[in-house]
């Protein structure tokens, strides 16, 4: 359910890492003092910018239930976790968040699983139909998702998939820039490396295992994350298709919250939950989201 | 049907039927899925448009009916306007923002990669949360109108403004877009031949001379790139409206995709909604050739 | 078990995608058990409470059904609407859900009416207007469970502050107190025009007590632009521009504990419920005052009936759990837990000794329960930004309500 371009620089085509690449310095020694002093007060400013929502949705959720004034309100005290007690209490965040894990999760295996098959099949095998298949994907891209999703929810209701997990699951695994990005990845080895395991009497599946899937881990890596970012923060489809309290993902729950006019505090306490999770996954593995939402491009 | 020892070179020419089988097992599994949930969509989202579905009752083709009541609709013609305006105003903006950020923390100094990390962060944060918050912060009383109090501007809650409520999402926009254009550009940045840079300092130009005429045609094709991206984007604003305005005041924040999900889900007119989809869609395509004409004109 | 469930079906999930089939629904009851679920809304404002009282109403319904189990869900009461046609379309909808009357019309054909499942004495003890109201060609739609009257309520504390004793009745004492209560720094009243807030609460009881209604008799189009919709209008407006109500709850609803409402700066409210506030106001200093007046005496007040959708899957059962869930006994509990009013003559005013809810039961017989129009939801869609646009001055009221009655014609055509 992606709408997504691929950058011209086309960076996921090198399989070697470009961080590796030894860079000159950069010209480090020619700032001037001015111009450091003046960048770093913009960058300071920008950070501040920045960060203060971050921080305004912690310290609020720390907040007695009651009126939020500004500018008082954003010290620390007075302090209490009432909000967090009814919020994981009484509604069903923590539910929210285990669906969130199984849409993001089961999704991200689906998507690098068939794309990859495909991607292979599309960079280094020749069968009937293939350009016809590889441009009609492409040309895929150019439609808005907002047109599919109509169609895509009758064909999910006829087949009693709404309020499922399969039937959110399910229409997300068509990505076809998964499968253009693992295209262009796998073409760019060298067939050799997948002849000699042919020559050996291997399967196709067992080359495909053995060999391919072992090969294409940055891109997986990369993809992974991207395909992940994406449904952890999915709005409109789960809303449509996880109708049930049951069936809510964290950014559908978070915003019924909101239409139900709960506390300001609870509110702001589901927040963080919900952000929680994403941010220690940003912390760790920053290297990887930056590289895989540049490189591969995300729809916000 | 056998492949014959020695053939080879015949091989990488044709597929022997053999291959294409195997070859077209790997591809089936995404092609139905692609079938079923991409392409049949597509060409349904397109036809439904010209009937009357509704779930439960009776559908028919209704010929041109759901595009002439969306030409005589002024909801359409409002969410059209509030659409283009946000996407005029949040493109560039976004774009402006990622471009000065990616410059201050172009070069390997201590704390770059901390500020790049910093300024990415809001790109990982569903705008959902962002909704939450910044419903807070544009509150009457709240940070943004006592800031803004402050400096003689209007001091009320800009979302309640049927004016100022765009640039307040514009703002929200920008300020969780911005980081993902600031990761292209600097990209790009890093493949700029330093020698380019250096020649023209040995030529005397200036900080200005040198980005405007060595960095910025080199970041040409990011640039584009970063455009239609935003533009997309832009183009289908929901998430933060549903959130902080429900389209409001006075539908002035009502977008097409918000239209089209209330047709489609709220009052399920499914014919209509889809009427709107083919409308967004079209609007897609051109703003796509336009900026082709003009932005990508050198590519 | 949650965890469990939760597991298996990330299973069935993992199952479907690899194979990447569709097929199988959720769980199946089980042998020889059917199960019937229930949709309902915070009818009882304290989520615990409410739970408890269907927990304890079904272990009795299954002390005498034990073949039937019941699986409650308590959604919110925003976009209710939405989940519903939504899980309507996709076949996922409830066998028994929690519906008012002027959603019948619109779930009409998705209804089973429950006529057959109720028995004589049930149908002769409901008041025959309550009858009437969830009854479409003839046939119920709905078992009652519930009525109610949205009546104004006035905060003692605000008066005393302001120095008033009496409270309005009618639109003329509010305009009189308005800049009395401005003149001390408080609000009058507040109107509530954000769009997720259902008119009948906020612009239709000022549209009836000015002698108008929503529809014309027929149903065919709509007569909110009369003289009384403009006159209705033109008050609010009034209140608006006078500053003697908070602007900015015309276009957002914020929190109520974050509102002028909650921090005991209004005076009267005819668009809250009293559980809303009472945690802000103290229950002792609410005092309810029957509908106002202008022309007519009248308000909102609507009846609960739990319906039966025709897709339910076991309608004995369903019709069966109905039943008892709505019997005379179950209904004055669920009444006394929620704070709403019997639809039985039997069980005779259930808050004869409640200084507040006393009150307002009084004021059933005086209220209405909204227009009941297929569209009726649809076309609050399109009036209230119309009435968004003349508080804040876009339009003239006049203009506002024949643009929405325009927006409004292709919807009934």
């Amino acid at each position: 359910m992606t709408d997504t371009i691929t950058p011209p620089a086309a960076p996921a085509a090198e399989p070697a890492s470009r961080r590796d690449r030894i860079r000159r310095p950069y010209r480090a020694g020619h700032a001037s003092r001015g111009w450091v002093v003046g960048r770093t007060a913009l960058l300071v400013v920008g950070a501040v910018v920045t960060l203060f929502p971050f921080y305004a949705m912690v310290v609020l959720s720390f907040k007695p239930t009651g009126p939020v004034t500004f500018p008082d309100s954003l010290l620390p005290w007075p302090f209490s976790p009432e909000a967090y007690d009814q919020v994981i209490g009484a509604k069903s965040v923590l539910r929210w968040m285990w669906n969130t894990v199984v849409y993001s999760v089961v999704s991200v295996v689906g998507v690098l699983l068939f794309a990859s098959m495909a991607g292979y099949a599309f960079a280094k095998k020749r069968f009937p139909g293939k350009e016809t298949m590889f441009w009609s994907f492409l040309a895929m891209l150019m439609v808005p998702y907002h047109v599919t999703m109509i169609p895509t929810f009758i064909i999910i209701s006829e087949l009693n998939g709404v309020d499922t997990y399969w039937g959110m699951i399910v229409p997300t695994l068509a990505n076809a820039q998964a499968v253009f990005l693992m295209r262009q990845f796998i073409a760019s080895l060298p067939d050799s490396l997948f002849e000699a395991a042919r020559l050996d009497g291997c399967s196709e599946w067992r080359v495909y295992v053995s060999i391919v899937l072992p090969l294409i881990k940055p891109i997986l890596a990369t993809l992974g994350v991207f395909v992940f970012l994406w449904h952890w923060n999915d709005f409109l489809w789960p809303l449509i298709v996880g109708q049930s309290l049951d069936m809510r993902t964290l950014t559908t729950g978070i915003a019924s919250l909101q239409q139900e006019n709960v506390a300001l505090n609870m509110l702001l306490a589901g927040s963080v939950v919900a952000f929680v999770p994403i941010f220690m996954a940003y912390l760790i593995g920053q290297r990887h989201f930056q590289e895989g939402v540049s490189t591969t491009g995300i729809k916000g | 049907m056998v492949a014959l020892p020695g053939s080879r070179g015949r091989r990488v020419r044709r597929p022997s039927a053999r291959e294409a089988g195997t070859a077209l097992l790997f591809v089936l599994p995404f092609l139905l899925l692609f079938a079923v949930f991409r392409f049949g969509p597509a060409i349904a989202g397109v036809v439904l448009g010209f009937t009357d579905y509704t779930i439960g009752g009776e559908t028919g083709f209704v010929g041109l009916e759901n595009f002439r009541r969306l030409v005589d609709d002024p909801t359409f013609w409002s969410a059209l306007r509030v659409t283009a305006v946000f996407t005029v105003l949040s493109v560039p903006l976004s774009m402006l923002a990622s471009l000065g950020m990616a410059m201050l923390t172009r070069r390997a100094f201590r704390g770059a990669k901390l500020f790049r990390s910093i300024f990415f962060l809001p790109v990982v944060t569903s705008l959902v949360l962002a909704g939450v918050v910044f419903t807070w912060v544009f509150a009457e009383g709240g940070p943004w109108s006592r800031a803004m109090g402050a400096i003689g501007l209007p001091a009320g809650s800009w979302l309640a403004d049927s004016v100022l409520v765009i640039p307040a999402l514009v703002l929200v926009s920008v300020w969780s877009r911005f980081g993902y254009g600031m990761l292209i550009l600097l990209a790009r940045m890093q493949d700029i031949p330093a020698e380019l840079e250096e020649a023209a300092l040995t030529d005397g130009a200036s900080a200005w001379q040198r980005f405007r005429y060595v960095t910025l045609p080199q970041l040409r094709p990011a640039l584009f790139f970063v455009a239609i991206i935003e533009t997309t984007v832009s183009f289908q604003v929901f998430d933060m409206i549903y959130v902080m305005t429900g389209g409001g005041p006075v539908r002035s924040s009502y977008s097409l995709v918000y239209l089209l999900y209330d047709q489609g889900f709220k009052y399920f007119d499914l014919g209509y909604a889809s009427a709107v989809g083919v409308a967004l869609f079209v609007m897609t395509i051109i703003v796509a050739l336009i900026q082709r004409l003009t932005l990508g004109r050198e590519e | 078990m949650r965890v469990r469930k939760g597991l298996s079906a990330v299973a069935v999930a993992l199952v479907a995608a690899l194979a990447a089939t569709g097929c199988g629904g959720s769980d199946s009851g089980g042998s020889g058990k059917t199960t019937v679920t229930m949709w309902t809304y915070p009818v009882i404002f304290d989520e615990a409470k409410h739970r408890a009282h269907w927990d304890e109403t079904i272990k009795a319904f299954q002390a005498a059904n034990p073949d039937i189990e019941v699986k409650t869900e308590i959604f919110p009461w925003a976009n209710r609407d939405q989940a519903l046609a939504t899980a309507i379309a996709g076949n996922k909808g409830p066998d028994v859900v929690y519906l008012i009357p002027d959603q019948l019309p619109k779930y009409a054909r998705n209804i089973e009416p429950v006529d057959k499942y109720l028995d004589e004495a049930t149908k002769s003890d409901l008041h025959e207007n309550v009858v009437q109201s969830v009854s479409i060609d003839g046939k119920m739609m709905g078992a009652p469970i519930l009525t109610s009257a949205s009546t104004p309520i006035c905060n003692k504390k605000v008066f005393a502050a302001v120095g008033e004793t009496t409270y309005p009745t009618s639109w003329n004492d509010l305009l009189t107190l308005a800049p009395k209560f401005k003149a001390k720094g408080y609000d009058i009243t507040a109107y509530v025009g954000d769009a997720k807030q259902t008119l009948n609460q906020t612009f239709y009881p000022l549209l009836w007590q000015a002698g108008g209604d929503v529809f014309s008799p027929d149903g065919k189009s709509v007569a909110f632009n009369s003289d009384a919709g403009k006159k209705a209008l033109g008050f609010v407006k009034q209140l608006v521009d006078g500053g003697y109500v908070d602007k900015s709850l015309i276009t957002a609803v914020p929190p109520i504990e974050q509102t002028r409402i909650a921090q005991n700066k209004v005076g009267c409210m005819w668009s809250t419920p009293v559980a809303e506030v009472e945690k802000f106001w103290g229950k002792e200093n609410i005092q309810v005052v029957p509908h106002f007046t202008d022309t007519r005496q009248i308000g909102y007040g609507t009846v609960g009936s739990l319906s039966m959708l025709r897709n339910a899957k076991d309608k004995e059962a369903a019709g069966k759990w109905l039943a008892f869930a709505t019997n005379a006994e179950q209904t004055k509990k669920y009444d006394l837990a929620s704070g709403f009013f019997s639809p039985r003559k039997s069980t005779g005013p259930l808050f004869a000794d409640d200084p507040v809810l006393g009150e307002q039961e009084k004021q059933v017989g005086a209220s209405t329960v909204g227009p009941l129009h297929e569209k009726a939801r649809d076309v609050q869609g399109v009036l209230s930004p119309e009435i968004q646009a003349a508080l804040l001055g876009k339009k003239s009221v006049e203009q506002a309500l024949d643009d929405a009655a325009k927006a409004a014609a292709p919807l009934l055509g």
